[in-house]
């Protein structure tokens, strides 16, 4: 599958509001980040979880955020960022004016 | 929306650093995990389990220890997908357990 993102580009994480098992935790969601690399592509483990195993396979990127980002009283080195891996879905661009739903 | 679950990022204070046992039965629960979730069989694959034990309810995932957590959405999940009733797993764990004598260290 075809990614959309590569490494330095600007995301913001989307409220998908799903149920189930979703990979994506609450913490950064709605919050900017900067995807790291690709890590490839994967069967959706929101749809493994519900035993579907037909795909097709979503792209999954590391994705780096400032601690400050995530928690706005943080206090320590401003440089330290927190590294996690999102499926493709539940990222957008930073710079796409519908993603304008940060809190 | 957010999962029970889903805690991470919380305020939780300082994280105690002391090694827990691995009970026998704990290995035994992953090493069953392991066999369903295998190559050849795919019975059932972790992320059905973690939906398991993310959807059956706050009360039991607070009150229970990782290990019991996925043992019993192992159970749930098999029951879900017909490999077994409900029934048959009670009347199978009752027949084991007769047959069981619990080890002297047993927690």
């Amino acid at each position: 599958m075809k990614h959309r993102f590569d490494a330095g580009d600007r995301v913001v994480v989307l409220e998908l509001n799903k149920a189930g098992h979703i990979r994506t935790p609450y913490y950064v969601r709605n919050h900017f980040g900067t995807i790291l690399q690709r890590c490839g592509s994967y069967l959706n483990p929101e749809r493994l979880a519900v035993g579907d195993v037909a795909g097709p396979v979503v792209p999954l990127y590391r994705v780096a955020f400032q601690f400050g980002e995530l928690w706005k009283d943080y206090s320590g080195n401003p440089d330290d960022v927190l590294c996690i891996e999102i499926y493709e879905h539940w990222l957008r661009a930073a710079n796409d004016p519908t993603a304008a739903q940060t809190n | 929306m957010r999962g029970y679950h889903d805690i991470g990022g919380n305020e939780a204070g300082p994280i105690p650093i002391v090694e827990l046992p691995w009970l026998h039965w704990e290995k035994q629960v992953e090493a069953i995990r392991n066999l369903l979730g295998d190559g050849t069989r795919r019975i059932m694959s972790l992320d059905e389990l973690r939906r398991g034990f993310e959807s059956f309810g706050e009360e039991k995932y607070k009150q229970w220890s990782f290990y019991r957590r996925r043992i019993e959405a192992m159970v749930d999940v098999l029951i879900e997908k017909g490999v077994f009733t409900r029934e048959e797993f009670e009347k199978e764990a009752e027949l084991l357990r007769g047959r069981w004598t619990p080890p002297v260290d047993c927690e």
